[in-house]
Order: structure tokens, then C-alpha cells, then sequence
């Protein structure tokens, strides 16, 4: 093995560690959020269905470096001074609970209602019909979604580089940096390895997903 | 208008509009040739991986599992600093465009492959035993139907090639997010500038998808059929 190899190896490590903490932090409070949010998307209450509505379209539609960037000047502007991966765990679930909100919605739906009805008919309030009744029927198809959904937030998530978070992106720009200064920057050997990475972790994701879609249709 | 430490000027907008106008034709341009692009490689893709034509569907497949499993921004860093050590030295305008191309391509290839391959057999069946070659088969029964299938998935992946052409930022890129972005580095005018350019991206984004509903619904298949 070169020579360079082995602390550019160890400096990448630590930025994975990073990413994969940002990806799990994210995941669990976008999902717990999302459901919520999507669950309440499917009341006949104009006065909470229009802004949940509003939220999922504007952090749906709007790129999410757009998003990151917003939180990270935005945050101490009004005067909140939080470090920047407190911005990117903010901005990064806005994205993946609008998404994650769509899909609870539409799973929600294609529940017959009848099963809502029942269910406050034996007295449970909406919250318990949801949480005992809806949820776990709409659960088998929320998740081939929610994992493509899972998929493309690890990936999003190099995206935080770009406010200063030290990732697994952000690791191999400073090691090319670095190695630029030095002769060769290894630009190849480098992206090839971060490519390599991220796709270890993404096509299990992705084929679990394609799995779990496929079992949802016999 | 004041909220928090935050005193809201309006009015700078304006002054940035000319900026804006720049970094907006060159995120037009960009999301343009990507959008065109990777139609037209996804359509090319996904006709030989629906037809299942040896070797060449393994490797569209080994394409479209690489670019799908890998984030975009790492592939625009690899066009942009990994290829010149291969001798291929290519502008952030090539990188910008070929990027988006090259991964909505692979998102498009997956849409058509789908579309085709849920026309049902019968219908291609019926066309060979009239006579018709694998090739007119395809032009004239599997597109017709297939496209029309695969509008709804095609609409979603054109809006993400437009709203990616942001990752260029990452290659200072001039596009729409980083002209912004250069001017809030200047002028901390935060809720401006990300107020303009929400408004952008969500338009465009909005008048796309009205677009694309246009298609679908002069598309639409009778029932049935």
C-alpha cells in the first residue's frame, strides 16, 4: 500500500462516522415528524391540512442546498447561534420529513376509512385509531418508499460539506487538498473510494426496497 | 419591518434582480440540456434493457446501479477534479450539464424500462405475428403505450434534474443558488435573497409540473386500453 494511503484513509474514516451519524440522526426525527405530519395531512381540518400542505411543498420543492443554506445564515441572523451540524440536521430533515409526510398521506389513504370509523366507534380516540389501527395497515406501504426515501437522504447528506460539516465529502476535498500541496492530489483514487463507499451503502437500500415492493404486489 | 435582530429590506431584491437574471439563464441552460439529455439517453436505455439485448442490458443495468447508488455531488466532483489526472480536463459548464445528464439518465433509464416492460405482452405479441420487426414493434406499439406509463416517474426525475442543477454551486458554478448565495456572503441579506430565489426555484418547479400534467393528460390512454 502507499505511503499516503493509510492517514487519508484514517481522516476519511472519521468523516464517515459523520455521515453515517448525520443519516441516522436525520432518518429518526424526519421519520417520527413525517408520520405525524402526514397523518395529520389526512384530516378534514382546513385549519391544519393548509399549512401542513404548505410545508411539504415548499421543503419538497425547494433544493435542498437551497434549504442547508437558508438554516446556516438564517439561524444567526434572527440571533440563535447553534454549530453548523445542528443547521444541516435541521435542514436536512425539513427535506426528508416533506417527503416522508407525502408518503405516510398517500399510505394513509388507501386504508378503507371504514377501518377508522370502526375503530372510534369502539371509543378510540383519532390519535389511538392512528397509532393502532391506521398506522400499522398503511406501515406495508410506507416502506418501500420510505427506504428509497432513506436511500437518497444518505446521499443528500453530502451535501452538507458545502456549510462546513466535515463528512465524508468534505474529508476527501481536504485530503485532495492536502495532497495537492504535496505533488499529487490522488483526485482519482480518492473519489473512487468515497464513490465506492457510499455505494456499499446505498444498494442494499435500494434492493431492499425493490424487494419490499415486489413482495407488496403478490 | 423588524423581527428578531433581523431589520427586512425589501427593497434590495431589486438591486440584486440583474444577478439573479444571470445566475437564472445559466440555471435554465444547465437543467435545459440535462432535462433533453437524459430523456433521451433513459429512453435508449431503458428500450434495451425492456428488450433484454445481451450484454448491452448488463451494462445500462451496471450504469444505472452505479449513478443511482452514488451521490451526484460526488460524481460532479469526480468529472471535475478526477477526470483531468486521466488527461480529460472539462469545464464547469461541461461538468454542470454532462452531470445532470448523466444522472437523471441513469433515474430515466429505470422510468422507460418500466413503462415498457408494463405493456402488456399480448399487444407485442399480436404485432410480430402481424408481420411488424422487433423494430417497428417497438416504435409503434411498446413507445406509444410505455411513454405514456412512464410520464408521471419521467416529470418526477426532470424536476430533481432541475432543482440538482444547484450541486453546481459546488464547482463554483454561476448558476441561480450560488449567485444568491455569493450575494448573502456580501450583503447578509438573508430573507431577501432566499425569498427571491424560493420563489424561483418553487416556480419553476411549479410550472414544470403543470407542464409535464399538460403531457400526461393529452397522453392519456383511453380506459381500458
Amino acid at each position: 500500500m502507499p505511503a499516503w494511503v493509510p492517514p487519508v484513509a484514517r481522516y476519511m474514516a472519521v468523516g464517515l462516522e459523520t455521515t453515517l451519524l448525520i443519516s441516522v440522526a436525520t432518518a429518526a426525527a424526519a421519520t417520527l415528524l413525517g408520520v405525524i405530519l402526514g397523518s395529520l395531512m389526512t384530516l378534514r381540518l382546513r385549519l391544519i391540512t393548509v399549512p401542513i400542505r404548505a410545508y411539504v411543498e415548499v421543503w419538497r420543492g425547494l433544493p435542498i442546498i437551497v434549504t442547508l443554506f437558508f438554516i446556516f445564515f438564517m439561524l444567526p441572523a434572527v440571533g440563535i447561534n447553534l454549530p453548523a451540524f445542528y443547521a444541516a440536521l435541521i435542514g436536512l430533515t425539513l427535506w426528508t420529513s416533506a417527503n416522508c409526510a407525502e408518503i405516510t398521506r398517500g399510505a394513509v389513504k388507501s386504508i378503507p376509512h371504514g377501518q377508522h370509523m370502526a375503530a372510534l366507534a369502539l371509543g378510540l380516540s383519532w390519535a389511538q385509531s392512528m397509532r393502532w389501527v391506521v398506522l400499522p395497515q398503511a406501515y406495508r406501504r410506507m416502506l418501500p418508499p420510505l427506504v428509497s426515501l432513506l436511500t437518497n437522504l444518505v446521499q443528500s447528506t453530502a451535501l452538507v460539506y458545502i456549510i462546513g460539516i466535515l463528512e465524508l465529502t468534505r474529508s476527501a476535498n481536504v485530503q485532495r487538498e492536502r495532497l495537492a500541496i504535496l505533488g499529487d492530489s490522488h483526485s482519482l483514487e480518492i473519489y473512487g473510494a468515497v464513490m465506492v463507499v457510499y455505494f456499499l451503502i446505498c444498494l442494499p437500500l435500494t434492493r431492499a426496497s425493490a424487494h419490499l415492493e415486489r413482495r407488496l404486489v403478490v | 419591518m423588524r423581527f428578531f435582530l433581523y431589520a427586512l429590506d425589501p427593497g434590495y431584491v431589486l438591486k440584486a434582480l440583474p444577478d439573479l437574471w444571470a445566475g437564472l439563464r445559466w440555471t435554465l441552460a444547465v437543467s435545459a440540456i440535462g432535462i433533453a439529455g437524459s430523456l433521451v439517453l433513459g429512453l435508449a436505455g431503458g428500450a434495451v434493457r425492456a428488450a433484454r439485448i445481451p450484454i448491452f442490458g448488463g451494462a445500462v443495468g451496471l450504469y444505472v446501479e452505479f449513478f443511482r447508488n452514488t451521490p451526484l455531488l460526488i460524481q460532479v466532483f469526480f468529472l471535475y477534479f478526477a477526470l483531468p489526472e486521466l488527461h480529460v480536463t472539462l469545464s464547469a459548464f461541461t461538468v454542470a450539464w454532462l452531470a445532470l445528464v448523466l444522472w437523471g439518465g441513469a433515474y430515466n433509464v429505470e422510468n422507460f424500462r418500466a413503462g415498457f416492460q408494463a405493456v402488456n405482452p399480448g399487444y407485442q405479441e399480436a404485432a410480430r405475428a402481424l408481420g411488424l420487426s422487433a423494430w417497428a414493434t417497438f416504435a409503434a406499439v411498446i413507445l406509444p403505450i410505455g411513454l405514456r406509463t412512464a410520464v408521471p416517474s419521467l416529470t418526477n426525475t426532470c424536476i430533481s434534474v432541475l432543482k440538482n442543477s444547484s450541486y453546481m454551486i459546488a464547482i463554483s458554478f454561476p448558476e441561480l443558488t450560488a449567485t444568491a448565495i455569493n450575494i448573502v456572503s456580501t450583503s447578509f441579506r438573508v430573507f431577501e435573497m432566499f425569498a427571491a430565489i424560493a420563489v424561483i426555484y418553487l416556480g419553476l418547479v411549479w410550472v414544470l409540473s403543470a407542464l409535464m400534467a399538460v403531457v400526461e393528460r393529452r397522453l392519456a390512454l383511453p380506459e381500458g386500453a
